[in-house]
């Protein structure tokens, strides 16, 4: 199905603005290691994952474009905070300490992976092809991330303590990345998403796979309560918006 | 009317502006159709957003509205048949080869749609695109461009990237 009845665009939308601000965000943060990542490596592959994400975020971006008419940059960057609909683990201060980054970007990452595994089994086949194409770009992500978590969890009694500190400081905000989004189930009974089960199990089953091995655990529990999904925004998320804000404000009409 | 063939002629001649490929060889073009003078041409992404495609897009405009004939060219991008390296032709193989890419097989799985902890990027043995031993290894899976990772030949000592499979 190439055309989306109207009854379904709102709800469309606000599923779409979750993985599109996901994505923008845990970018702009990502793009923060650009230049002093612990080694030249990870330096090149912090700045990748940020362009990735970003421009994936540019493309769920022009498809709400696509079903709204509204302009892709008016909607990254013209917004206010309680419109956003962003789980806020994207936006937490990693104060850069390299276990805060690499605990948010697994958490992060492995929910992408998922979530876009779902999406691409969507019956609206613009959102499904999208997905389909930019979950092999994620598989990658998931690799990577993998790859660092089995090093920090083998590797020293040192980073083994530390990475446990930094699973377990952002588990919290992890918990918030499975907010359910305002009308997906009008979606679900509406045949356009199917409904596969809990995501948070199947993420839970999937990164205690990654560390098994590794003497590292995950103590996420699922979400309870209202938070970025619904436009709840902490402190952290509000700077980084003003930061992303700053210069697009400067003047809003501006051409890219 | 100008014949599809003519304007595939031209598009053979643009090079990808991160690699030493033609648009065609690499397999971006899934469509051209002429009514009338206007040219019509559905491109694919490589990497979803792939910064290097306004540039890309803006070549085929200037280039194809040249011939005669010709007086509007739409490019329009979509994602549909997805771009994957097995588009990628064999002369378009072999000059990527020539300096130094390499390239996964012909239908080798895409890392998509597995359990993430099966996915087999750091893993799998990649020969070098130099002397053909297996004897390498992941240097890093992001490179100079989004759509490469970085690899290192312990026989011939020699560094070289590769396009990642997707």
């Amino acid at each position: 199905m190439s055309e989306l009845d109207k009854q379904f665009h709102e709800a469309i939308v606000n599923v779409l603005l979750c993985v599109a601000d996901d994505k923008l965000f845990l970018g702009h943060r990502n793009s923060d290691w650009t230049g002093i990542a612990p080694i030249l490596e990870a330096d090149i592959a912090f700045s990748s994952l940020a362009q990735d994400d970003i421009a994936h975020a540019g493309a769920f971006y022009e498809l709400i474009n696509s079903i709204n008419g509204e302009n892709p940059d008016q909607i990254a960057f013209g917004r206010n905070t309680s419109a956003y609909r962003c789980a806020d683990i994207v936006t937490k201060d990693d104060e850069f300490n390299w276990a805060n980054a690499i605990a948010r970007q697994f958490y992060c990452n492995v929910y992408e992976y998922l979530r876009l595994q779902r999406l691409s089994n969507c019956t609206w086949s613009p959102l499904a092809n999208l997905a389909k194409r930019i979950d092999a770009e994620q598989a990658i992500h998931v690799d990577h991330i993998t790859t660092w978590m089995e090093h920090l969890g083998n590797g020293t009694e040192d980073s083994k303590e530390r990475m446990q500190k930094a699973l377990d400081d952002y588990a919290p905000y992890a918990s918030m990345m499975f907010e359910a989004p305002r009308g997906i189930d009008t979606l679900f009974e509406g045949g356009i998403l199917v409904n596969e089960g809990c995501l948070f199990t199947a993420w839970k089953d999937c990164v205690d796979n990654i560390v098994d091995g590794t003497g590292l655990t995950i103590t996420v529990e699922p979400c309870t309560g209202d938070g970025g999904r619904t436009g709840n925004h902490d402190e952290d998320f509000t700077r980084s918006l003003n930061e992303l804000q700053e210069v697009f404000n400067t003047d809003p009409l501006a051409a890219w | 009317m100008v014949d599809t063939k003519d304007i595939f002629t031209v598009l053979h001649t643009i090079p990808d502006p991160e690699m030493p490929i033609s648009i065609t060889d690499l397999g971006l073009i899934e469509q051209v159709e002429v009514s009338d003078s206007t040219a019509q041409i559905k491109l694919l992404p490589t990497f979803i957003g792939c910064f290097a495609l306004p540039a890309i897009a803006e070549e085929i405009k200037q280039k194809v509205s040249r011939i005669t004939g010709i007086e509007n060219v739409e490019v329009e991008l979509i994602n549909d048949p997805p771009w994957t390296t097995d588009r990628i032709s064999d002369a378009g193989r072999a000059s990527l080869a020539e300096h130094g890419i390499s390239v996964p097989e012909n239908g080798s799985p895409c890392t998509a749609h597995n359990e993430p902890k099966t996915i087999e990027l750091t893993t799998s043995a990649i020969p070098c695109p130099w002397c053909n031993s297996n004897e390498t290894a992941l240097t890093s899976p992001f490179g100079p461009t989004r759509c490469k990772s970085i690899h290192f030949c312990n026989a011939c000592r020699q560094p070289f990237e590769r396009m990642k499979k997707v």
